[in-house]
């Protein structure tokens, strides 16, 4: 049935350890919500044919094969990850170093064992790369199929990159199972911008790990627009492994019938002086159901961390659910953290008060709803995504609240 | 225009308006006093259709129309406008935003053309000169830190933006100093026509030295236990409601 066979022996491995344990299933603590046991039984096809959409986006992701389009920008470079770590063994000793966290993962085993093309985009110390970089990430398959696709994104000392990631499905495309792997090793005074806009079909499960490694003073603006899919799980990780380094995590999720968003965050402090800001916000429509996992740890070496969690929820529909868990681990006495988780209703006085200035309820609730998740999209910087962001949002509010 | 009869409501199990009657033509000016907790901010919910009042019994025409019957923006659409006594404050919304979706809605409603930017721009500026309102103020999310006065203002620049032909102003003059409540009376004055008629809620005389109403009511337990003119308010600025209430026998 799974496609088994592998060249290399890592990729062996790891196929045994996910058939071992499967998809995940509700009885996976970390998977309590967002089951994919049904995938276990279904006859899938594991070699999605290769994709060749048309699009204007330098980096491209097809059905898992992974492309540079035009001429790279001056100080960057895009190869494939052995030639990357053949021919750089100083960076390759830094990568073994970054002990990325994998428990209740057998997606990433997956991935390992059956990803085909793995690149860099690999940014030189010192470059400024000034236009972002477009990265479009499309999946579709003829039938039920799982499709894997990974990318390393490597900025060296100093180096500064936005990267804009827009995933979605081809038009008339059966039913995938699309698994995400980024890894991204961001060197000392880097800076990277990462604005992420899921926008699936609903037969489509994505599944997005972006784990994150941050050396000393560098900064992380990362940005996770969940608008949709059938099935939408984020494991983003940020390994804070040096001094005064800046994580911000921005999330937006605004899930309607029939989908199901899950983001499963992991913020751990290793060195001292450093800080985290999470601002997580969610809109949940029709019997849609959310799910918010923050956790934070803070190493006994990491004094003086400044960790800050907020997740805001608004149900606009009874038959909505959200579940959220924030998870504080503090190991070191001297640090600032705190956290806080609201799930609640749309203000009935707020609606009256537009209501009885003319507007319709319909426009009334759309009015406060984008109010409210304004303030993750006002951070991005980057106009064009942000006007996009905004447009996308207001009709999927306007579709979802019709319905 | 407005022709009340009988109207009841309750909150819960307690009921709140019990038999109010009241009719108000084109051009009036009625003011409506009364003790705490009488019912006057009830009655202009109710008018202006706020869901959580029951309405047991009685009827509301305006202007033809069966007002119960209809959507609190319907009622807006209508002509219907209330000053809020405590405004809400709404988080990232300003008033020149949601108020641009007013005006074209309403306007929609009535088959009319939506104004586009330059011509929002040129009324908005127009009727903030009214009450001395400050551009910066409207783009504020709405009420949000604004001083008791500030709200008040608000209120009356959303009225004038609006042009209702019906303005329920619920204790507008609260909280406002000597010179704002000027200011916002004559703002009233002003949008005053005889095609129009006001509801002013008030606990005190002072405002009705500005905005000299017609008719005065008094609301005592969900009724509109006495009726008179304008002396009427003087009469209660003197004395009280103790005559009134004693007249009644309790
Ligand atoms: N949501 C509610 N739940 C329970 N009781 C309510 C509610 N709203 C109003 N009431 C009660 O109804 C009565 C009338 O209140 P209302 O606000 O209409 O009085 P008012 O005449 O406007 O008073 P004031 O002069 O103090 O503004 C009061 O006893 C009040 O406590
Ligand atoms: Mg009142």
């Amino acid at each position: 049935m799974l496609y088994t066979e592998l060249s290399s022996a890592t990729q062996k491995e790891a196929l045994e350890r996910f058939k071992a344990k499967g998809f995940p299933t509700n009885k996976w603590e970390e998977w309590k919500y967002a089951s994919l046991k049904s995938w276990n039984e279904k006859d899938l096809d594991w070699t999605p044919a290769s994709l060749h959409e048309s699009s204007t986006a330098s980096l491209q992701t097809q059905n898992g094969n992974t492309t540079f389009q035009g001429s790279l920008p001056a100080g960057v470079e895009f190869i494939s990850f052995d030639a990357f770590l053949a021919s750089n063994p100083a960076l390759a000793a830094k990568w073994e170093q970054r002990r990325p966290i994998l428990d209740q993962n057998s997606l990433y085993d997956l991935n390992t064992a059956l990803v085909a093309n793995t690149q860099v985009l690999w940014v030189k110390a010192g470059v400024s790369v000034v236009q972002a970089i477009t990265h479009d990430f499309i999946v579709s398959a003829s039938k039920a199929s799982a499709i894997q696709s990974r990318l390393i994104v490597f900025l060296e000392a100093d180096a500064t990159l936005t990267l804009i990631e827009r995933a979605f499905t081809k038009e008339g495309s059966a039913e995938v199972l699309s698994n995400f792997v980024q890894e991204i090793y961001v060197s000392e005074k880097a800076n990277l911008t990462y604005v992420k806009e899921q926008d699936l079909a609903a037969n489509t499960s994505h599944i997005d790990h972006t784990f994150i490694t941050q050396l000393s003073d560098s900064q992380v603006d990362l940005f996770t627009f969940s608008l949709n899919a059938e099935y939408l799980r984020n494991n983003l990780h940020f390994y804070s492994d040096g001094e005064h380094v800046v994580s911000n995590l921005n999330g937006l999720y605004v899930p309607g019938e029939n989908q199901l968003m899950d983001s499963h965050t992991v913020v751990d402090h290793r060195k001292p002086n450093s800080e985290s800001n999470e601002l997580y916000k969610g809109v949940l429509m029709g019997n849609a159901t959310g799910v918010f996992n923050g956790k934070i740890f803070v190493r006994p070496d990491a004094q003086k961390t400044n960790a800050f969690q907020s997740c805001k929820n608004v149900l606009a529909s009874t038959r909505a659910t959200m579940n959220t868990k924030p998870q504080l681990e503090i190991w070191a006495d001297d640090v600032k953290c705190s956290h806080g988780t609201t799930t609640g209703q749309l203000n009935e006085e707020a609606l009256f008060y537009l209501r009885s200035r003319g507007i319709s309820l319909a426009n009334a609730r759309t009015l406060l709803l984008l109010a409210f998740v304004q303030e993750v999209i006002d951070r991005v910087t980057h106009e064009e995504t942000k006007l996009r962001l905004t447009d996308k949002i207001i009709s999927k509010i306007q579709t979802s609240l019709a319905i | 225009m407005l022709s009340i009869k009988n109207l009841q409501a309750r909150i819960g199990e307690k009921e709140i308006l019990k038999g109010i009657n009241l009719e108000i033509k084109a051009g009036e000016v009625h003011a409506i006093m009364g003790p705490n907790g009488s019912g006057k901010s009830t009655l202009a919910s109710v008018l202006a259709g706020r869901e959580d009042y029951e309405v047991t019994g009685g009827s509301v025409d305006f202007l033809g129309k069966d007002l119960l019957d209809l959507a609190p923006e319907e009622r807006a659409a209508e002509g219907l406008f209330l000053a809020f006594q405590y405004p809400v404050e709404i988080p990232g919304v300003s008033t020149t935003n949601f108020m641009k979706s007013a005006v074209n809605e309403i306007r929609k409603y009535r088959g009319e053309e939506a104004l586009d930017a330059v011509q929002f721009l040129k009324m908005f500026k127009e009727k903030m000169s009214y009450v001395n309102i400050d551009q910066s103020l409207l783009s504020r999310a709405l009420n949000e830190g604004f001083s008791g006065g500030e709200k008040k203002r608000n209120e009356i620049f959303q009225m004038a933006v609006l042009e209702p032909k019906l303005a329920i102003l619920d204790e507008t003059d609260s909280g406002l100093d000597i010179d704002a409540l000027r200011i916002v009376a004559e703002g009233v004055n002003k949008l005053k026509s005889p095609d129009n008629a006001t509801i002013v809620v008030t606990h005190y005389q002072r405002l009705l030295d500005y905005i000299v109403p017609d008719f005065v009511h008094v609301l005592y337990k969900g009724k509109i236990v006495k009726s008179g003119g304008k002396e009427l308010a003087l009469e209660l600025e003197e004395r009280g409601y103790d005559w009134i209430i004693s007249a009644l026998g309790e």
